[in-house]
């Protein structure tokens, strides 16, 4: 089932050039759905149409079988998280602590279990320690951990993540990928992830590709992926499978394409 | 000259109960003409110490030399205005770097500031609005309605056209699409190169740290804990995982393969080498 049905959107800035120039594309329930496309494609502006935060020009939006408008607003905001791009953005407490805890208050959570819920998620971030630490003063990757904990305590059925874990250290990208990851199969949660990153996109159900505001490419990673000439047209990147085996070629072996590191050297050892 | 950071100490919020030693000690030097990576995990102090290399954060305790301006506790930096000129800083967060009402006012800014004429300070912001990959559409617009990646683009054409001699970007290509991170590294080696600048560059991105710099500093904790050549740092990757640092994808193939039998020579780090030690085990 589609949990997101996006047909035909289109919105404008400034009334003149359309920023979304008539999108349409699903995501599917309890998937993990990653949109990619270079900067300025219109990435961040789908995502804030998609909670309302932006008011579509033409075309519908519904989440969950309900169509997006003012009157279910509230409804609709209830089942997504969204992370921002710049995590300063969201924060709302003086605290790490009472940030989360505003998220939770606003989702009617029992208080008497609040505590208990803020301290289980910033331990699964890492951040225990910080939660007496104002949340714009602590380090680029803190930050996001920060916003992670917030939206993820609050269990949304949906959750975009708008490029949230640019700055992360790799263990950090690790750690908060397998919280993810668990909650995605647990709560069949259903995944938007903005991102810049191929690799991710690789390991995605599905890809929705952008260029000048307009969904050029939607499929399997391992369909869209493969078309290396567009990828690169579209200032995007191929993945690193795809590169070695494009320098084996080169070298003379005959290889078969494959976008995962893991059947790259599946195909490299049949031919030993 | 070379920077030299004498027991470089930074303390945030000292003698509370929030007090965090963010830089502890810190001794180093870095030499004219070197392209440099920062890196570390997460709050291990990397933002903070690049925030000194222009005097925004002052050392709690110890110094920085750059020249002959020293950077010291508790005392106002003299000559404020020429170490901006000499060090320009690009924020993890560009966001915070921009003010103007347009991108053109934004950019001209800094060499406005610096003594260059208007006339010349505009046609700087037409030539680096176009050296980041924007066209000169975006001049009239305003900076704070851009997207992400194009706010970061603005905010280090802005650094950019004041000509610093030493380059300061902390994570310069979070937000860039792969193409624009491709073109700014490029674009930063070429500086170093050609125009001889100093580059100091924080990055969680090994594949830029190992085949774009030369040397490498690891934070931890607010103290350097290796210190060595990038050819070095990346020869095996057992000290990564040890560090916690995702290696390069190229290490990853090389582990994968190894683990299957293969002979790959320590020193190949480019796919040319890694497909060339291939080639020579399987049948063509
Ligand atoms: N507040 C705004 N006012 C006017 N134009 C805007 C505003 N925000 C974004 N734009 C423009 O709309 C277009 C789409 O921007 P958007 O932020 O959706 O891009 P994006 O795909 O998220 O890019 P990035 O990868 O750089 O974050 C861009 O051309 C941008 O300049
Ligand atoms: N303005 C501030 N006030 C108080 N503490 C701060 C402030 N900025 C950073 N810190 C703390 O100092 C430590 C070092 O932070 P810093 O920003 O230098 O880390 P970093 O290495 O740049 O990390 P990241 O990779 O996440 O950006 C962190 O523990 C952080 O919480
Ligand atoms: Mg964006
Ligand atoms: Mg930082």
């Amino acid at each position: 089932m589609a949990k997101i049905e996006v047909r035909d959107c289109v919105f404008s800035y400034d009334d003149k050039i359309d920023a979304v120039k008539g999108i349409s594309f699903d995501v599917q329930e309890g998937s993990y759905t990653t949109i990619i496309g270079h900067n300025g494609s219109g990435k961040s502006t789908i995502a804030k149409l998609l909670i309302g935060l932006l008011e579509k020009k033409s075309g519908s939006i519904r989440i969950d079988g309900m169509e997006l408008n003012e009157e279910n607003l509230y409804d609709i905001r209830d089942k997504i998280g969204i992370v921002f791009q710049n995590p300063d953005n969201q924060f709302i407490g003086a605290t790490v602590a009472d940030d989360i805890a505003f998220g939770l208050e606003n989702h009617q959570v029992d208080p008497s279990k609040m505590d208990e819920i803020i301290q289980e998620y910033a331990k699964r971030v890492s951040m225990s320690e910080f939660l007496a630490h104002e949340p714009t003063r602590l380090s680029g990757g803190q930050k996001q951990r920060v916003a992670i904990a917030g939206i993820l305590a609050m269990q949304p059925e949906i959750i975009i993540f708008d490029e949230a874990t640019s700055m992360l250290d790799p263990q950090g990208k690790k750690e908060i990928n397998e919280l993810i990851y668990e909650l995605h199969e647990k709560n069949h949660l259903t995944i938007l992830s903005i991102t810049h990153d191929i690799e991710e996109a690789v390991k995605s159900d599905y890809v929705i590709v952008l260029d000048d505001g307009k969904v050029i490419m939607a499929g399997k990673p391992e369909d869209v992926l493969m078309h290396q000439k567009e990828m690169i047209d579209l200032k995007l990147d191929i993945p690193f499978a795809l590169k070695a085996v494009n320098e084996l070629k080169k070298q003379g072996i005959q290889i078969k394409d494959t976008i995962t590191i893991e059947g790259l050297v599946e195909e490299i050892c049949r031919l030993k | 000259m070379p920077i030299e950071v004498r027991k470089l100490s930074h303390i945030y919020n000292e003698d509370t109960t929030l007090q965090m030693a963010a830089l502890n000690e810190i001794s180093t030097s870095i030499q004219d003409g070197e392209m440099l990576a920062l890196i570390g995990e997460t709050g291990s102090g990397k933002s903070t110490f690049v925030q000194h290399l222009n005097a925004l954060l002052l050392p709690t305790s110890g110094e920085l030399q750059i020249d002959d301006r020293i950077i010291r506790a508790n005392e106002k930096a003299t000559q404020l205005k020429s170490l901006r000129k000499k060090v320009g800083l690009v924020f993890q967060f560009p966001e915070y770097q921009l003010f103007e009402e347009t991108i053109l006012k934004d950019i001209a800014f800094g060499p406005k500031n610096f003594g260059v004429s208007e006339e010349e300070a505009n046609q700087l912001a037409a030539k680096y609005i176009q050296v980041v990959g924007l066209d000169l559409s975006y001049l009239e617009k305003s900076p704070f309605e851009c997207s992400g990646g194009e706010k970061r683009r603005i905010a280090i054409a802005g650094i950019l056209a004041m000509d610093p001699d030493i380059l300061v970007f902390d994570e310069p290509t979070a937000g860039l699409d792969p193409k624009g991170a491709k073109d700014m590294m490029e674009l930063f080696r070429e500086l170093n190169q050609k125009y001889h600048k100093t580059i100091i560059l924080v990055s969680h991105d090994m594949e830029h740290v190992m085949n774009y710099c030369d040397r490498v500093i690891v934070l931890n904790k607010g103290k350097i804990l290796k210190d060595c050549s990038v050819k070095e740092f990346f020869k095996e990757s057992d000290l990564l995982y040890q560090l916690n640092i995702d290696p390069p994808s190229i290490l990853k193939l090389k582990d994968a393969l190894r683990a299957k039998g293969f002979q790959i020579d320590d020193d190949a780090l480019t796919l040319e080498s890694v497909a060339a030690c291939i080639k020579k085990e399987v049948r063509s």
